[in-house]
């Protein structure tokens, strides 16, 4: 037996694409479902960065791009998607970037103000802010590392909400955009796995779904709805496509910022609560330095890529800090959806350059930690010597290969492209997949390229312009 | 988990604490079990070959000895061979990131 379901919009997750369509259409008056295969998690439950939060956030654990190197990526898989377990750091999407994707994919009506007061809304909404007060010392190190060397720093706002006492929150889609939606008449449909969208006559007409209940019983629905809004993210939106049957453009030219990391030892204990926000943009676009989570169970994997017996750094993880360098690559990846698997096949490619320029990163940031008083740096790659002095990074430039480095990501973009330019994309200015209109992508899969900073505020905006756009024509 | 993974686990655990040790597992378990399929089933190939190559070293010495065990593991983890170092070395990560995130709420 099969449940049917009718709405007028249908959005496939609840991330950070999702959660703006469904809270800009349902203020619009529009009835809107939204379904999430992800569970719903209390935001309070877990802790960020824990055990427990990648037992119940996280989609796969260890899961890697194939390629050389391979790149082990994370994304969400719960209501609020990637935006409940990444660090919340903030950024507007570069102006530069916005002009050079205009030109080279012919996207119309996409200018950097635009942007800009849609980011404006986003901001307002989920109350972006700086830190009050000083930064915490794993992120004020970084900030001395490059004042030291003469190199641009800033710090990142966040999106997060600070009560007088500094105390902040982050302000993800399941405490902000998801329940508001809900307030203002949407339904929320969690653990409802999208099979495929359903077609006809050139039309998306809905979804056919499986919905797992507490007690794991699976039931199967059908969707009907009268537009489809996909916001899966990078790899699960092409994924779904491909199972739709919908292949055109899809799925390639995936694009991540590859980081490279190191632990790095100081005197003193450093703080482990957050993440610094912090970020060295001396080296930019194609080049940021910045800070991880570093928890002690985090410390101990970065820690064990080292050459030196790590037993004694271990027992002294509180003096640890995690940083890393991200690239913007020129090579990409691709996503497969494959009949029979659950999971799409992801690849990789890695140029000689990007290897190149991820080495450099590493050493800029072993300079950087080194002038901000570091005693000992574990590199990310295997066997990677440890440094204890700047004539030491040397050793460095030769151990970033595809058989040694340990990278990974969190940044996922570009798997159905958006623009005018229909040899080159997916989809159109505004996210209506090629030949069916009422099929829409509302998430990273647009972005054109990996836009060298965190991506959530560029979806974000381009979200709720896409949403203006929709109801404005309809 | 495979039987054989489930050995190489038990030896890359630190703590002596049962209770712990199992916890560990259930999490290396799950986390294998969360693989994307394609990638549990390489990782699956490889437990296969690595536990028959072990069972023909063991057959030829010691084969429940804890200790060569381990520096068979040692020995792959610093192999030239990609899936191989690989193995070990996803194993081993996970188990150090539950048995340090174990001990830092105890």
């Amino acid at each position: 037996m099969t449940r049917t379901i009718d709405t007028d919009v249908l959005v496939i997750g609840s991330g950070a694409g999702g959660a703006v369509t469904a809270a800009t259409l349902t203020a619009a008056g529009r009835d809107v479902t939204v379904v999430e295969e992800g569970p719903w998690v209390d935001p309070d439950a877990v802790e960020p960065f824990s055990l427990e939060e990648m037992a119940t956030k996280y989609r796969h654990r260890p899961a890697a791009a194939l390629g050389a190197p391979a790149i082990a990526y994370a994304e969400g898989r719960c209501v609020g998607g990637s935006t409940e377990i990444n660090s919340g750091l903030y950024h507007r999407l570069p102006a530069n970037l916005i002009e050079d994707w205009r030109d080279e994919y012919g996207i119309d009506e996409f200018d950097p103000d635009t942007l800009d007061e849609y980011a404006e809304r986003i901001e307002q909404q989920l109350t972006v802010s700086r830190l009050p007060g000083a930064p915490p010392p794993s992120s004020a190190l970084l900030e001395r590392g490059a004042t030291k060397l003469g190199w641009r720093s800033v710090e990142y706002s966040r999106v997060f909400r600070y009560d007088a006492a500094g105390r902040g929150v982050k302000q993800t889609m399941s405490r902000t955009l998801v329940p508001r939606a809900v307030d203002a008449g949407a339904t929320l449909i969690p653990n409802c796995r999208v099979q495929r969208v359903l077609r006809r006559d050139g039309r998306a007409v809905g979804a056919r779904a499986q919905v797992t209940d507490d007690a794991g019983r699976v039931e199967d629905v059908t969707i009907n709805a009268g537009h489809v809004f996909v916001c899966g993210g990078a790899i699960q939106t092409p994924a779904l496509l491909h199972r739709s049957g919908i292949r055109a453009h899809v799925g390639g030219g995936l694009k991540v910022h590859p980081m490279i990391k190191i632990a790095a030892r100081f005197p003193y204990p450093v703080d482990h609560g957050g993440v610094p926000m912090q970020v060295i943009t001396e080296f930019g676009p194609n080049l940021s330095i910045g800070g991880s989570a570093s928890r002690r169970g985090q410390v101990a994997m970065a820690l064990a890529e080292a050459s030196d017996d790590i037993d004694g750094a271990l027992a002294d993880w509180e003096h640890f800090s995690i940083y890393y360098a991200a690239i913007r690559t020129e090579g990409s990846g691709r996503v497969i959806g494959v009949p029979g698997l659950r999971a799409p096949v992801v690849t990789y490619r890695l140029t000689d350059a990007d290897l190149s320029r991820l080495a450099r990163g590493l050493v800029h940031l072993g300079e950087a930690l080194l002038a901000a008083g570091a005693t000992e740096l574990y590199p990310s790659v295997r066997g990677g010597p440890v440094v204890r002095r700047p004539e030491g990074l040397v050793d460095w430039w030769s151990g970033v290969s595809r058989s040694r480095a340990n990278l990974m990501t969190v940044h996922l973009t570009s798997t159905v492209r958006m623009g005018q330019e229909r040899s080159r994309t997916g989809a159109d200015s505004f996210g209506r997949v090629w030949g069916i209109p009422n099929l829409r992508i509302n998430d990273a899969s647009l972005l054109p390229d990996a836009p060298g900073v965190n991506p959530q505020g560029a979806i974000m905006a381009l979200a709720a312009r896409n949403c203006d756009h929709f109801l404005a024509e309809s | 988990m495979l039987a054989f993974e489930r050995r190489v686990v038990r030896s890359l655990i630190g703590t002596s604490d049962p209770s712990r040790r199992a916890a560990i597992e259930d999490y290396v378990d799950s986390s294998l079990r969360s693989m994307p399929d394609h990638l549990r089933a390489g990782f699956t190939a490889e437990t296969v070959a690595l536990g028959a190559w072990d069972r023909v070293a063991g057959a030829l010495g010691r084969r429940d000895d804890p200790a060569a065990l381990g520096r068979r593991l040692d020995r792959w983890e610093a192999s030239p061979i990609g899936p191989v170092n690989q193995y070990v070395r996803l194993l081993r990560s996970l188990v150090l990131f539950a048995e340090h995130e174990m001990a830092g709420q105890s």
